[in-house]
């Protein structure tokens, strides 16, 4: 077993570290390319800078702007995200490992803190959970991996709190130790590949939609093309829309929405 | 996917490769991610990136003098390739450099501190004068469309002769200088290889594997690109190159011969079979595919006879900066996975910067179709997740910067543990538990007295193997009446030291948290301790290794007590820490499950009192800890040492 411990904290660490913050540097990346080449393409270059600025770091706290519509459900959701980012990187335990590897090191949290953040996370993502399974609503926009998300988020805190707390036995410290590794492993390395990526896009999300959604005229219609819809409107796809436009909107060409 | 695509992507893995063995050389040095040594300092960076590199950028001076030299108008459209090629092989050649120094930062120097003496001088300022007159030869072809450099081209196109004069010159300069380097080391060459002649060999060569590497290029780049190949046009260069070839081969036995070393060649050893290898890839081959008119009209011997040739150059110059030389003297040297992923990630680098400028600059007489920039092209979708890539444009920088990181997480990954490679671990060794032991001998029957209060009692060991006052009280006397008295001795004592009963756990697990040695072998060896040669254990004939080896009990009786259920799989003994866990809880864990107490063998069962778990844990951590444990201390500052 401390074989296997040895690897998932060696070799599996560094390549699932090193494809997390580098897949991240790349969506970044890929995506202010993007932004780049939508603003140079389109005709339109009025961009509201002050309003995604105000509108980014606003939604970087969005307790203050959803705390009048769903208090709990914001509270909650904050603390959740606040916890888990904090707890590992500040955690006297992985900062030794860090300072092993390569000799660097940073100020620990508290280890009754630490414990204490690391139940908080483990409840929070509990009760989003549960908000999302009752709520009726929010089951019916998710799909699946949106429950499995915070099972597999809670497994590394579960374990990891039971392995540094629990006075048990060496080797049931090493059997938690173990999947604590593999679930951490597991998640970092899909980081920049799911929809975790929300780390580093959200905060870009405003921008992307005040400056990349300017299409280029007749961009709709070579997708459709290329979907082999070529001879429908794009902007038509469905009967129920029909009744809401104007007659002969059809005739002014798919892109000007 | 398009073959440029194809390969781009491909370059763009190895480049990936290279960048993460890049920071980690750059972070923990050469000795942490390489096998050069003091003894071997110079390996395949230098023999290959840096003398291959400076060979293979031979084409730049060749083809410029042909043209404006010689005025040979004909060959103007290759003119910028080849100059492109030279100009990105120097670049290259810097950077692989820069890989192999061991203080990269003090590059510059040379230009202040003078050696004149030195050849690494010549070398150092051939390479910065050159590489400076092919940037300003190649200035022209990207500035092409920016208005504001206009004039600053009108005036390099005025120096054009000038400044081929120059690259000629300096040319000539260091690609022999890089042979009068191996001057200075006659004792180190094999005697086919060294020469004194090894300038001007280097020289020839070099301009041979210029006109045979402006062949090469144009072939693989008509493949890529579609093109059709200028097999036409390059013909003549075949024809000039085997002249160029029959001179290096007539020069090099011709020295040979002069300098009566021509046995050499029968002699059998691996070398002289090195040598007709090189020599026939480099020279031979080339020469017989280009003089027979057929196949120099033909594009694909042509472009094979160029692609022998160019591997044959490079062969020999990794031949002559260290190949050849494995064994004479020095320890085995075999680059590292890291130096070659690092060697090819440089070129792969450089053929994507090629690719580059021959898409979004006139290097060619007409740019070819960028393939991913193709209007009709249609958009790519993600085979799995049927998600859009995007205009191929797009989908070819997503996949690209995919394959790199992939690249990059592997090669963290496979680095190992750089920093643990380069400082070793602070070694934590183990003392004898204190306590009583004058009992043992006097019977083990009788019961445990208790002693004075802040006194240890009869019968009990105080296990503090580091000394740092946090351990463990072993009743030991207790544990002797449970598990059987005198048949209790095996479970631990499982081995003893040679004329010894019951040695202690200290003797031989000699670190805290590291293997150790257990068959001590440089005691064995060593003239202040048993005083053995080599072969009184290894078998002669084999390699000195564990495989070959006497047992200890061949002159050791008695190591073994009777009944001893450990057994020993090799010579290393496992850290104390792990000892320890390993024979008290395995024995608590059973205990535990039989006699359903399962608190006994929770780790507070030993680490209580003033060592219990949380307060462990908090001692470890502090920044007070002393350097008991595997921690690797940060490099000190340089204001500590001094």
């Amino acid at each position: 077993m401390t074989a296997w411990i040895d690897f998932a904290r060696g070799p599996l660490f560094r390549l699932s570290f090193a494809l997390m913050a580098l897949g991240l540097l790349r969506i970044v990346l890929l995506t202010l390319a993007g932004v780049r080449e939508g603003y140079q393409n389109s005709s339109d270059k009025i961009v509201a800078w002050k309003e995604v600025r105000r509108q980014t770091l606003g939604w970087l706290f969005p307790m203050a702007r959803l705390w009048r519509q769903r208090p709990i459900y914001s509270l909650i959701s904050f603390l959740f995200h606040a916890g888990m980012i904090v707890t590992p990187l500040f955690l006297a335990s992985h900062i030794l490992l860090w300072r092993n590897a390569l000799g660097i090191g940073w100020a620990a949290l508290p280890r009754r803190l630490a414990n204490w953040l690391t139940l908080l996370v483990i409840f929070a993502g509990a009760g989003l959970f549960l908000g999302r399974l009752l709520s009726p609503a929010a089951r019916k926009i998710s799909k699946a991996q949106d429950f499995l998300w915070p099972l597999l988020i809670a497994a590394p805190f579960v374990t990891g709190y039971i392995a540094s707390n629990a006075i048990l036995s060496p080797r049931t410290y090493q059997e938690f130790l173990l999947v604590h590794l593999y679930a951490g492993d597991l998640i970092l390395l899909m980081i920049p590949f799911t929809k975790l990526a929300h780390c580093v896009l959200a905060p870009l999300s405003q921008l992307v939609t005040a400056v990349a959604w300017k299409f280029p005229a007749g961009a709709g219609d070579r997708v459709a093309e290329t979907l082999g819809f070529g001879d429908r409107p794009t902007w038509l796809p469905k009967a129920r829309l029909t009744a809401e436009l104007p007659e002969g909107a059809a005739g002014k060409g798919g892109s000007e929405r | 996917m398009d073959r440029v695509v194809r390969l781009k992507l491909v370059l763009w893995v190895m480049v990936g490769l290279a960048a993460a063995i890049a920071t980690a050389r750059f972070a923990f040095g050469l000795g942490a991610t390489t096998h050069l040594s003091d003894a071997t300092p110079w390996g395949l960076w230098v023999g290959f990136d840096v003398m291959g590199g400076v060979a293979l950028a031979a084409g730049g001076f060749v083809v410029t003098a042909t043209v404006y030299i010689f005025k040979m108008e004909e060959y103007h459209s290759i003119v910028r390739p080849a100059v492109l090629t030279a100009f990105l092989g120097y670049v290259a050649v810097v950077v692989g450099l820069l890989f192999d120094l061991g203080l990269p930062w003090n590059i510059w120097h040379l230009t202040i501190y003078w050696n004149p003496r030195s050849p690494l001088f010549e070398v150092g300022w051939c390479v910065m004068l050159y590489l400076t007159v092919l940037m300003l030869e190649f200035f022209p072809v990207p500035t092409e469309g920016i208005s504001a450099l206009a004039s600053l081209r009108r005036f390099l196109l005025t120096l054009r002769i000038p400044l081929v004069i120059l690259g000629v010159a300096l040319s000539t300069l260091h690609q022999s200088s890089l042979g009068s380097l191996f001057l200075i080391m006659p004792y180190r060459l094999y005697p086919l290889w060294y020469s004194p002649l090894l300038p001007v060999l280097f020289f020839i060569s070099a301009v041979a594997l210029g006109l045979m590497m402006v062949i090469l290029e144009s072939h693989v780049t008509a493949y890529l690109y579609r093109r059709k190949p200028e097999t036409g046009l390059l013909a003549p260069l075949g024809a000039a190159t085997r002249w160029v070839l029959a001179v290096y081969v007539a020069a090099r036995f011709g020295d040979l011969a002069a300098r009566g070393q021509l046995h050499y060649l029968a002699s059998g050893a691996w070398q002289a079979k090195l040598f007709w290898l090189e020599l026939a890839l480099m020279a031979i081959l080339p020469l017989a595919l280009m003089s027979a008119t057929r196949f120099r009209r033909q594009a694909g011997w042509q472009g094979a006879a160029a692609a022998i040739g160019v591997a044959g150059v490079v062969l020999n110059r990794i031949d002559v900066g260290g190949l050849a030389d494995i064994g004479r003297g020095g320890p085995l040297y075999a680059p590292k996975w890291t130096e070659i992923a690092v060697s090819l990630g440089i070129v792969a680098a450089a053929t994507l910067a090629f690719l580059f400028m021959i898409e979004h600059f006139r290097v060619w007489e007409s740019r070819p179709a960028d393939p991913e920039a193709d209007p009709r092209k249609l958009p790519e979708f993600d085979k799995v997740g049927f998600t859009w890539l995007g205009t191929p444009a797009v989908a070819g920088r997503v996949k690209y910067s995919l394959g790199f990181v992939f690249a990059a997480g592997a090669g963290f990954a496979l680095l190992g543990s750089p920093l643990a490679a380069r400082q070793g671990s602070v070694p934590a060794p183990v003392h004898r538990a204190r306590g009583d032991a004058g009992y043992l001998r006097s019977g083990v029957s009788e019961a445990a007295s208790l002693g004075q209060p802040g006194e240890l009692p009869r019968g009990v060991l105080y296990i503090d193997g580091d000394l740092t006052r946090y351990g463990v009280t072993f009743y030991h006397q207790r544990e002797i009446e449970r598990n059987g008295r005198e048949k209790s001795c095996v479970l631990c004592h499982h081995m003893n030291m040679p004329h010894d009963q019951d040695s202690g756990c200290y003797a031989c697990h000699r670190d805290m948290y590291q293997k150790s040695d257990a068959s001590r072998h440089d005691w064995h060896a060593s003239p202040h301790g048993a005083n053995l040669a080599c072969v009184e254990c290894h078998e002669p004939g084999y390699a000195r290794t564990s495989a070959h080896v006497k047992p200890c009990a061949d002159c050791h009786k008695n190591l073994v007590p009777a009944g001893a259920t450990i057994e020993i799989p090799n010579y290393n003994a496992v850290s104390y820490v792990d000892a320890m866990h390993e024979v008290c809880n395995g024995c608590h864990v059973k205990v535990a499950a039989r006699e359903k107490k399962p608190e006994i063998a929770r780790c507070a069962e030993c680490h209580k009192g003033r060592l219990n778990f949380s307060d462990t844990r908090h001692y470890l951590y502090s920044p007070h800890a002393p350097a008991g444990r595997l921690v690797i201390l940060p490099p000190p500052k340089v204001s500590e040492v001094h």
